[in-house]
Parts: C-alpha cells; structure tokens; sequence
C-alpha cells in the first residue's frame, strides 16, 4: 500500500475528532474570555461549554484507545474502524476522494482561520442586506420591547436606559413627534448609512434570538446633515437627544433623533442585544 | 453474543494480514498545529480588520452555525452510542408495534424521549438503522423528531402561543409528512439502495463484531460518527454562510405579503437559514407580521426537516437521488400544509 493512501486512510479516520478538537477548544477558550456571545445568545453558554468538555473528553479517550492504554482486549487492531477504512477505499470513487478531499480542506481551512483570526461582531455589510428600516422588529419577544402606553408616562431616567431596540418599538408604534416630547434618548451603536438619505444614518445594533446567523438588525434614524464628514459607516457611536420631525425629505422615516451629542466609543464588549 | 460466535472472528480472519498499529502522528500534529494557532492568536497584535468585512461576516456566519449545532451534534452522538452499544438489542424492536403504519407513527415520536435537534438527529436515526429499524422507519423518525419533541413544542408555544393554529399546524404537519414519507419509501424495493455504499456496508456488519469492553466500542463509535459528520457539518456551514453573504434578507421578506410568494420564500429563507429546529420560532417571530401564518407554518415545518446544513449531514448516509425526492416530498408536503392553514386561519 502506497504511502499516499496510508496518509489519507489515517487523516480520514482522525478528521472528525481533529475538526471537533477545533470547535471544541475554541468553545472553551470564547466562553472564558467572553467572546462566545460573538456567535451565540447567552442562554446557551453553559450547554455549549459542557457539550465542548464531552467532546473534547471523547476526543482525548479516542487517541488513548489507539495508544492501547484503554482496556484492549484485542492488539492486533483489526477493529472495525480500520476495516471500514479499508472498505471505504473500495466504496470510493475517485470523484468522491476528490469531493471529501475538499470538504476536509475547506473544513480545515475555516477550523484554521476560526482560531487564528480574532473572533468579530458582524459588520454593517451584513446589516444593510438585512434591511435595517424595516418596521418588523416590535414583535421580537424575549428582548426589550416597549410599549407606547407604558413609556408614555415614565421619566427621563428610564427613557437613558432605554437600546435602539425600544426606541425603535416604539417608533413603529406612533410617529406622533408630541409623545416624543422631553424623552431624552441615550443610544449606542454602530453607523449605518441611510440608503435613500445622505443626511441620515441609523444607530444599529443586531438583536439576535439564537446566534450570529438570524441577527437582525435594529436601528433608529439619525438626522444629521454632514455625518458623512465625521463618522464612517461601522463607527461605533453613542447619540444623545431627542426625537423630532425627520428634516430629511429623501428618508422614508417620519420621525429621527435629532442629535445634542454624537460621539466616538469602542465597540461594546457585549455588541449584540438579546 | 454467543449466536453470533460464528461470524465472530471473520474480521481476523479476512484481514488477518492487515494488522498494524494506528498511527498517532496525525492526532500530534493536530495538537501541535491547535496550540501554534493558540500561540499566535495571543500573542500576535492584530485586532481586527484583516479581512474585508464580508468575508469576514462570512466567517463569522460559518462560525456561528457550528457553535450553535456543535452541542446537539455531540448530544446526538452520544445518544446514537446508547442506542447502539448500551440498549439491548431487542429493547426498542420488543416496544415498537408490529404493524407498519402503528410502528412508524411510534417511532415519530422517539423525539419526545431524546430531544436533540435535527443534526443530533443524523447520527441517532444511523444508530437506529443499524440497530435495524428499516430505511423508511428512519426516516420517519428522523423528519418526525425534530418537530415532535419537547423543546421544540416548548420554544414554539413561547414564541406563537395557540395563535392562527401555528403550532398545531406545525405539530400535525410535521407528524403527517414524516410518517408520508415513511410510508412512500417502506414501498421501495430495495430499500438499501437508497443509502450510500459505505453506510449501507456498515449496517450490514453486525455490530457485535467489534472487539473490545463496551466502553472502547463507545470511543471508537465516536471517532467514527465524528468523521463522518463533522466535515460535513463544516461544509453545510461555510454553504449556508456564503448563500446568507450573498443573497440579500430583505429581498426574501418583501415577497412576503403574497399569498404564494411567501409560502416560496419562506422555503428559501427555512433551506438558507439552516437553524435547529429547537430555536427557529424565535427566528421567524419577528417575521411573523409580514408573513402569512400558513408561511410561518411553511417555514418551521420545512425548516426543521431541511436546510443547506441538514443536507450535507444527510448526504453521509443517504444518496443524492435519495436526497432529491425527499426533498420534493417535502417541499410539496409542507407547502400543502402551508396553504390549508391560511385557509383555515
């Protein structure tokens, strides 16, 4: 048997548990520095983690079971494992070896790059082709939300706690500038430009029910003619104010915060809402 | 064990040349190559903002789809190695009806027991195959459990309520097409056609044939499941990133006013979006709005079953044409279902 198939016998019998090592450590290694909420909500932490350590154990078990360290019964190794690897061979055509050749490399390559790039918040290039005006967002339950008859009467405290997530539930709920009145917003996110408007951008965050993958987008307009000159699209921004009539005549929103204080922040350790 | 005796020692027999030692070389060099990353991830100064933000979205994207279906992956490994080594063999066929049609309705309903998502779902109905439930059997668990199981129901009632009959039509739709299913493919002359050589070939192995204590027998059962189904996870996750990069959301949710429309695009977004079945009411309530609820509907149901992710771990242990008219079965089925609930509601 050449060594070429040797090579290929042995690293596709190691394949999932290396691939899974990958996750699984990087699971661990996100949880402890806090950079797993990067990827997933926070509720599903601890299963994750415990479900990393199962992994990783098995992972651990399987390289002593080769060693023979692990109660063997049987030394001359013709498991089932290193039969199947020889049927596999015969099963194989060369197309397959070829598809599953990829799989691995593509695995590998995104395995490599997860644990050597530091891990990211999803940018507004992913935010504007989730159509962040969209009015969808005052059903999302679990998070937030605010409604109209409830924060009509609370004071401005609550209004500065309140995220882009519940100033824009109660946007989609009334458009009339006179609840607006003496409600101070204090909002953080990061700039997305306007589509329609070049004097307003939206202060976003993604809200996100499972992971990174259904985030959704939720801003508040922003009106500020020039904004162009002092901030970038993705610049992290906290914006404070009040909410009036959009002077913008191309944006499709009716009401945006009317800037006192835009300023510069770092991204927050916790980007996402939930 | 002991009736088995006589096929017992086939494998030393037949590769009685074959015997050798595994190498560990690969697995050092993995350990290595983790902790170089490890070491260059600290200690490097870059923050950031390598790559352009799509690609890096991209990665993102991927990343996330495997965090999250990693946990139930590894569940329902653990739950295939019970049901293959640790049950007595005649433990589930002894409960389950004898009638085909009684049968495979108890077997949708497995769920209830082990609730793991569908792609925990892929290793646990192999075990089951092996363990000799039939091919259509399977398959009706396998459509079945991701939808009939506690923590869907539970997530699904918290995101819907009893409102416009979603959760109903998602808990009989899912019943009806899996057990559909089932009974389209329990018609199938050759049922192991349907399955891909390699997997067919282990179904055919007795599985007292291994050698070792239980425990070893878990391990290696292990390493297996894991090499069949984690590059096939990875692959489904880079697909389902790279087509959400690609094709924009908010093109899919402006379709979603149409009556018809929105049953297809609800189809789409379910195939693209590639979130277990256990979380994606949350994902679609906010939704729930523009769309009609039979396309709500549309969506758990279809989702659940199928999606970029589900097809790639399904393809370790079905053939493509297999794939293919599932899928159809269940684009139709769900659609149906999808169109009866608007109906209705």
């Amino acid at each position: 048997m050449s060594s070429h198939n040797r090579f290929w016998r042995e690293l596709r019998h190691w394949r999932g548990v290396l691939l899974l090592a990958a996750i699984a450590v990087g699971s661990i290694w996100w949880a402890i520095t806090g950079q797993l909420v990067l990827f997933i909500h926070p509720r599903y932490l601890v299963f994750t983690v415990i479900m990393a350590v199962v992994a990783l154990a098995f992972g651990v078990a399987r390289v002593l079971v080769s060693t023979g360290r692990v109660a063997d019964a049987d030394h001359s190794h013709s498991d089932h494992s290193d039969r199947s690897g020889d049927e596999d061979d015969a099963v194989d055509t060369r197309l397959q070896r070829a598809l599953s050749m990829a799989a691995l490399t593509l695995a590998t390559l995104l395995a490599t790059g997860a644990l050597l790039l530091p891990p990211s918040t999803l940018s507004v290039a992913t935010a504007s082709q989730r159509d962040v005006t969209a009015s969808s967002t005052s059903s999302i339950t679990g998070s937030s939300t605010a409604g109209v008859t409830t924060s009509a009467g609370a004071d401005a405290q609550t209004f500065r706690h309140y995220t882009v997530l519940e100033w824009s539930s109660l946007l989609s709920q009334t458009s009339d500038p006179a609840f607006y009145a003496n409600k101070p917003a204090d909002v953080t996110g990061f700039v997305t430009p306007d589509p329609a408007a070049s004097d307003v951008f939206y202060v976003t965050r993604f809200v996100i029910t499972c992971c990174a993958v259904d985030a959704q987008p939720v801003g508040v307009p922003v009106y500020l003619p020039d904004w162009t000159h002092k901030f970038s699209p993705d610049d992290w921004v906290t914006v404070t104010g009040e909410f009036g009539l959009n002077g913008s005549a191309a944006s499709s929103a009716v009401l945006a915060l009317h800037p006192a204080g835009v300023t510069h922040v770092a991204e927050p350790r916790d980007p996402y809402l939930f | 064990m002991t009736q088995r005796s006589g096929v017992l020692n086939r494998p030393s027999v037949v590769h009685a040349g074959a015997s050798r030692r595994r190498g560990l070389w690969i697995p050092a060099a993995g350990l290595v190559l983790l902790c170089a990353l490890g070491l260059v991830r600290i200690f490097s100064p870059v923050q950031g903002g390598l790559l352009p933000d799509r690609v890096q979205d991209g990665v993102t994207l991927a990343l996330s789809v495997l965090i999250e279906s990693m946990p139930f992956v590894v569940l329902g490994i653990v739950f295939s190695i019970v049901v293959r080594i640790w049950l007595p063999e005649a433990a589930i066929m002894r409960v389950l009806p004898r009638n085909p049609l009684a049968r495979r309705a108890v077997v949708s309903m497995i769920g209830m027991f082990l609730p793991v998502c569908e792609c925990g779902n892929v290793p646990l109905a192999r075990g089951l195959m092996v363990r000799g439930l039939t091919v259509a059997e399977s398959m009706t668990f396998l459509f079945a459990a991701p939808i009939i199981n506690p923590i869907t129901i539970i997530t699904t009632h918290q995101a819907f309520g009893f409102d416009d009959g979603i959760l109903v039509g998602r808990l009989v739709g899912g019943f009806v097409i899996a057990n559909l299913l089932g009974w389209v493919f329990s018609r199938h002359p050759n049922p192991e056609s349907l399955l891909t050589p390699r997997f067919a070939a282990e179904c055919r192995l007795p599985e007292h044939d291994e050698h070792g204590s239980r425990l070893e027998r878990s391990i290696r059962l292990f390493g297996r499941e894991t090499a069949m189904l984690l590059p096939a996870l990875f692959v489904g996750a880079i697909a389902a990133a790279l087509v959400q990069t690609l094709v924009p959301r908010s093109v899919l949710v402006a379709l979603g006013s149409n009556p018809v429309w929105s049953i297809a695009a609800m189809l789409v977004l379910a195939f693209v979006i590639s979130v277990c079945s256990n979380v994606d009411a949350f994902f679609i309530l906010p939704f729930a709005s523009t769309f009609l609820p039979g396309s709500v509907v549309v969506f758990l149901l279809f989702g659940a079953m199928l999606d970029i992710k589900m097809i790639a771990l399904l393809r370790t242990t079905f053939t493509s044409r297999t794939l293919l008219q599932v899928a159809t079965i269940i684009v139709l089925a769900s659609a149906a279902v999808g169109v009866i609930v608007n109906v209705l509601a």
